[in-house]
């Protein structure tokens, strides 16, 4: 059996312990799909993912998967084309594991909102992984995939990937193709990485970055990702945002930040206080812009074009739309796109949207300014909390949006942003954020790697 | 209070989205939650002149405007119900009649 048959026999071993153990991680892998990847890599020369599995959040589109967004709307949906993520990753040697659970349409941070049932967390049951991405962050927490792609629209990487205990890292805008990602936030949605370490994260990310002509948003010319290996963080300077540093922050995170910011000194970096003022809006700004693009990019699933089809009452086209909508969208799904409607609507725009633009230009303000005084990398808190119990803020989507408010902020100013295991407070992992210049991954993961190596606070996630 | 039952079709019709009756008042609520919560940025300064944040590249670089054809996922034929030569067979108009 070959290095890549026998890669791809565990993986699907793998899975189906997943399943057995009723994480609810995936919703599409088949062995025959995972032989058929294994029989391509053994055509295909080596590349920089050979040997790495690799999970798929399901608004990633593939060709010999169904692509649902964990939605009853795009139910046996199968798309046409692959992602050019996924092209990518085939030709650098990955082999395509399955397409992981998320919030449907990605709206959530915990996976509850997913319509084929709520993620579990790999060590708790009774918690959530986080979210949107839940699914690609317990599949990588439970060994399943030593890497997983997800997607960030305002944190679903990174908060996942702290409650996990796993390596998430958002891209700068721009700098990872979206073609073939289903779009939900376009001026905020980044496809993101998960890795059990710093360098299978990077490696990843390195692969499917770059130009792409099918996304005019991606930069033509950036300077590269790849991190130079480091020994210390002498000569870097390294912020804390007083505003992510509340008095009420959860204990445990509090500890576990504190120990990683003597870590920062003892490694040789300044670390310095900085201010962040605008950073405090990003929840409410967040959830105005999200809202407003998620209305318009969903007005697509109409039940004429993709998915299943319902007849309305009176059998016009518009009862169509209105039946199928209705039928087919979750109730968080329904919210965003009502408020968003809503915030665009004929007298509100200017009070609601207009405003959400300008304030989320003053938190981009905030980080330019930061950068220009000599800061390098930015060090927060990724969650305020550890990951929580399930059903605890369904109730309320306001509080569930909170669990956003050190994530958001790099989101809206489309910088790139990371989150690495810090510790653990009861046996629940709580993540470390870096946030960089904008297209300086380059030196975030740098940092990551050599805090990653001194803090040992890669458990095996049991 | 901005948010009411009324508020809440007329969104609802704008997004072409069916609602139950039943689920007016709780959507009434959260909407009203949701919407109080984010009106806290008419809180925030904005100095004068302070426009909306531009994210990506400066310049979107466009593509060559060329007409490629469509992928599909299946083809034309097994999507449609009949399909002969290449052609969509419909019912002859007479044939609705008679029918």
């Amino acid at each position: 059996m070959s290095d890549a048959a026998l890669l791809a026999r565990d993986t699907g071993r793998r899975l189906a312990d997943a399943e057995a153990r009723g994480l609810n991680a995936t919703l599409h892998w088949s062995q025959e799909l995972l032989d058929r990847e294994a029989a391509r890599l053994d055509a295909a020369p080596a590349g920089p993912l050979t040997g790495l599995a690799v999970a798929l959040k399901d608004n990633i589109v593939t060709t010999d998967q169904p692509t649902t967004c964990a939605s009853k709307i795009l139910e046996g949906y199968v798309s046409p084309y692959d992602a050019t993520v996924v092209t990518r990753l085939r030709s650098a040697g990955a082999l395509i594991a399955c397409k992981a659970n998320l919030d449907e349409f990605a709206m959530g941070s915990s996976t509850e909102n997913s319509a084929y049932g709520r993620v579990r967390h790999p060590i708790d049951p009774d918690r959530v992984p986080g979210g949107s991405s839940g699914g690609s962050a317990a599949l990588v927490a439970a060994g399943v995939t030593a890497a997983a792609l997800g997607s960030e629209t305002g944190g679903s990487v990174r908060q996942p990937a702290a409650f996990c205990g796993v390596v998430g890292v958002k891209p700068s805008y721009g700098r990872v193709s979206r073609f073939g990602l289903v779009a939900f936030g376009s001026s905020l949605d980044c496809i993101s990485v998960f890795g059990r370490t710093v360098a299978d994260a990077s490696r990843t990310l390195c692969a499917i970055g770059g130009h792409d002509p099918r996304d005019a948003t991606t930069r033509a010319e950036a300077p590269s990702m790849r991190p130079m290996p480091r020994s210390d963080l002498r000569g870097l300077v390294v912020g804390l945002p007083r505003e992510y540093f509340p008095t009420d922050l959860h204990p445990g995170v509090r500890a576990a930040c504190d120990a990683t910011i003597a870590l920062l000194r003892e490694l040789g970096a300044e670390v310095r206080e900085v201010s962040l003022p605008h950073s405090a809006f990003a929840v409410p700004t967040y959830y105005i812009i999200n809202p407003a693009e998620a209305a318009a990019n969903l007005a697509r699933f109409d039940g004429v074009r993709f998915g299943p089809r319902q007849i309305g009452p009176d059998g016009d086209v518009r009862a169509l739309y209105q039946a199928t909508r209705g039928a087919g969208f979750g109730a968080e799904v329904r919210r965003r796109i009502l408020v968003g409607t809503f915030v665009l609507s004929a007298g509100y725009a200017d009070q609601y949207y207009s405003r959400a633009q300008a304030v989320r230009r003053l938190i981009g303000n905030d980080f330019t300014q930061v950068f220009a005084s000599g800061v390098d990398l930015l060090f927060t808190p990724t969650t305020p909390t550890p990951a929580f119990k399930a059903g605890e803020k369904t109730a309320d989507p306001v509080q569930m949006y909170l669990a956003d408010i050190f994530v958001a902020p790099a989101s809206l100013a489309g910088l790139p942003a990371m989150s690495l295991p810090i510790g653990r407070d009861g046996g629940l992992p709580i993540g470390g954020q870096l946030i960089a210049r904008d297209f300086d991954e380059s030196t975030m993961l740098a940092a990551a790697s050599v805090l990653e190596s001194s803090l040992d606070a890669l458990q095996e996630v049991r | 209070m901005i948010i009411g039952a009324a508020e809440v079709r007329h969104v609802a019709r704008l997004a072409e989205l069916a609602v139950a009756e039943a689920d007016v008042p709780t959507l009434a609520t959260q909407l009203e939650a949701i919407v109080a919560f984010v009106a806290q940025l008419n809180d925030v300064e904005v100095p004068a002149g302070a426009g909306a944040i531009a994210v990506g590249p400066d310049r979107l670089t466009l593509r060559e405007d060329r007409v490629d054809p469509i992928p599909m996922s299946r083809t034309p034929a097994e999507m449609a119900p009949a399909f002969r030569d290449g052609f969509f067979v419909v019912p002859k108009l007479g044939g609705l009649a008679e029918a």
